[in-house]
């Protein structure tokens, strides 16, 4: 035990000594940066358009027209003629609009909370992999590479155990990674938006019934229990692409081979996502499973069948199989680097 | 003595293709033992799945009464190697490359990392990065990380690769020393006959992945050859085969030799003077390894 423990010290030391997370702390730096400036300029430029829309002039008018659809909202939610399961969703906007008055707060602006939530949901299918594939890509076929793995191999461990701290060194590294994209987007965030916004309502809980969109269930939830959702969410991608990364490293001589083979296959595999709803069995692979929190906010592509539950469980499939089948490779494999 | 290394009929076929055929040895306790073979010859191959790093198709190898496959961590406990080129973290100080390897043994090792740097003298440099190091320093690390963990049976794969002459010696020293004052079992590859010559005591000669010879050195170089420098080469080995019934051996652009008793050295001189061939020397020289490689071998080049 006290052994296996050294052996994941070492592979982190290594990971750290290689200045990887170095090179993914300055992409995540810039990429938010980049990230939080579109934001900001996309969303003063929307204020403006509602401004001349709306005729607003001041500030202070904003209240105005949020209490105005505000009434007619709970108009709405007496009306007889609306059924009861669309009363659902105007109950959960008119929470929204009363938060926003409440707390004074203009809709159409960021909050580093929100802004938070919109990072991950849009990296959780590309760009965090990718950052992943990086760290993982070379943990064991670098090792191959630099002929290090002799090392190693002849020292009086098992086979497995050395697999398996790499395993348990890479799962804590990218705990390390989404923990980055939180912190960096947080302070970048909060330099760039005034208001935190962690208290905010959240719509959730949408569901897919009989082919159409379900917001009987839907609710709100505060931002900072949304967020600790999606970025537990993105743990759970990064283990699965992790798990895979390292499932190639094992199977391949080369870093670049390794980093090669999981980059087209997870850009290659996200166009399959176009043929999801008609050709079933692209269901099943992990690229189309990726953008989990998209069944958090409801922005998802309706296919029959198709679930929160159901992507997790295609996700876990292929993270276990690649588990397995890089310990089976790794534990037979002869080394002839 | 009790034997250290046991390799059994081992074969290893790698994608359809035998590349050791049926290699078997026995290391013994306190021995220099050379593993002798042109490059290509499978020594690497061998090494490697001694050390565990590849896995024979059939046959059995025992270090210490452990088979390294069943019982590995035993069996390798036992060794300290160095394969091929001595290959470290680049991005880790000698030091902490060496920290990282101690981390991985069962036991807090005796010898401290301090002490054996120092033995090998790479104290000076020791905590610079190892892409800073030169091949001398990298194979002193490799010396330091093979020894630190007191191995009774010492693996050195192809060791004086590279060396420079002065670094040959000390090398040379190091294994004598090694063997010698800590009872080192020393298992050395090597494709130079002269370095096996010098340091072993025991020698398996390896060609085409087949085991050719497997004996005492000493055994092996026994026995001299008799040099004839002439002015006409074809002509004295002519007279030899037909009138003596010797085989003789092209040595070089004006001489041969044979391998004869020194009965026969008058009558052939004699034959010759008659013949009309110029003698200019006749000397007799201790047979070495390298001769016997080419009459193993039939002449298949080595190095």
């Amino acid at each position: 035990m006290k052994r296996l423990v050294n052996i994941v010290k070492n592979e982190i030391l290594k990971i750290f000594y290689k200045k990887r997370m170095h090179v993914i702390t300055a992409i995540l730096f810039i990429v938010i940066i980049l990230f939080a400036y579109g934001e900001h300029y996309t969303l003063s430029k929307a204020q403006e358009r509602a401004a001349v829309q709306f005729e607003i002039e001041n500030e202070e008018e904003w209240k105005n027209i949020l209490e105005l659809q505000l009434a007619d909202l709970e108009r709405r939610l007496d009306s007889a003629y609306i059924p009861d399961r669309g009363k659902a969703s105007i109950r959960v906007r008119v929470e929204q609009i009363k938060f926003y008055i409440d707390y004074d707060v203009n809709p159409i602006s960021s909050s580093v909370a929100r802004f938070m939530g919109r990072l991950i949901e849009q990296s959780i299918f590309l760009f965090l992999p990718l950052l992943i594939i990086l760290l993982a890509a070379d943990m064991v076929s670098g090792e191959m590479t630099f002929g290090t793995i002799k090392l190693i191999l002849t020292r009086p461990v098992k086979r497995w155990r050395i697999i398996m701290g790499k395993l348990l060194a890479l799962s804590m590294l990218e705990m390390v990674v989404i923990s980055m994209i939180a912190l960096l987007s947080y302070l970048i965030a909060s330099m760039v938006f005034s208001y935190s916004g962690f208290n905010e309502p959240v719509v959730t809980g949408f569901r897919v019934l009989e082919n159409q969109l379900d917001t009987s269930a839907v609710r709100t939830i505060p931002q900072w229990q949304y967020l600790l959702m999606v970025y537990a969410i993105a743990y759970f991608v990064a283990f699965v692409i992790g798990s895979l990364s390292l499932m190639v490293s094992v199977m391949v001589q080369s870093t670049s081979a390794s980093i090669g083979i999981m980059m087209s296959t997870l850009i290659g595999g996200s166009f399959l996502s176009l043929f999801i709803s008609e050709w079933k069995i692209t269901r099943y692979f992990f690229t189309t499973n990726l953008n989990l929190t998209a069944y958090l906010t409801g922005d998802f592509q309706i296919v029959e069948g198709l679930s929160m539950s159901f992507s997790i469980l295609v996700l876990l499939g292929w993270s276990i199989g690649a588990i397995i089948i890089a310990f089976i490779f790794f534990t037979q494999k002869d080394i002839l680097s | 003595m009790e034997i250290i290394l046991s390799v059994k009929n081992v074969s290893k076929t790698i994608r359809g293709k035998q590349i050791i055929n049926d290699i078997s040895f026995n290391v013994k306790e306190g021995q220099i033992y050379g593993f002798l073979g042109p490059n290509g010859a499978g020594k690497t191959m061998t090494i490697r799945m001694i050390v565990g790093l590849m896995y024979p198709t059939s046959g059995s190898i025992e270090i210490g009464g452990y088979d390294i496959r069943k019982s590995f961590v035993k069996a390798i406990s036992q060794v300290g190697c160095i394969i091929e080129n001595p290959e470290f973290y680049e991005y880790f100080s000698g030091f902490d490359n060496l920290e990282l390897l101690r981390k991985m043994e069962p036991h807090d090792l005796k010898l401290g990392i301090n002490e054996i740097v120092e033995w090998v003298g790479l104290s000076k440099r020791i905590h610079d990065k190892v892409s800073t190091y030169s091949l001398g320093m990298k194979q002193r690390l490799g010396i330091a990380q093979a020894l630190m963990k007191k191995p009774k049976l010492l693996i050195l794969d192809e060791p004086t690769n590279g060396l420079d002459p002065a670094g040959i010696i000390e090398f040379r020293n190091l294994v004598q020393m090694l063997s010698k004052e800590r009872g080192m079992t020393i298992f050395i590859s090597s494709h130079q006959l002269s370095e096996i010559q010098m340091i072993c005591d025991e020698v398996a000669i390896v060609l085409h992945g087949k085991m050719i010879q497997n004996s005492k050195v000493q055994a092996l170089s026994q026995g001299h050859k008799i040099i004839w420098h002439v002015d006409d080469v074809p002509k004295a080995r002519k007279i030899l085969r037909e009138k003596f019934d010797i085989e003789s051996f092209k040595d070089s652009q004006d001489s041969l030799y044979a391998n004869i008793d020194d009965d026969y050295i008058e009558r052939i001189n004699r034959e010759l003077l008659f013949s009309d061939i110029a003698v200019k020397f006749v000397y007799k020289k201790q047979k070495s390894l390298e001769d016997l490689f080419m009459e193993l071998t039939g002449g298949e080049t080595i190095g």
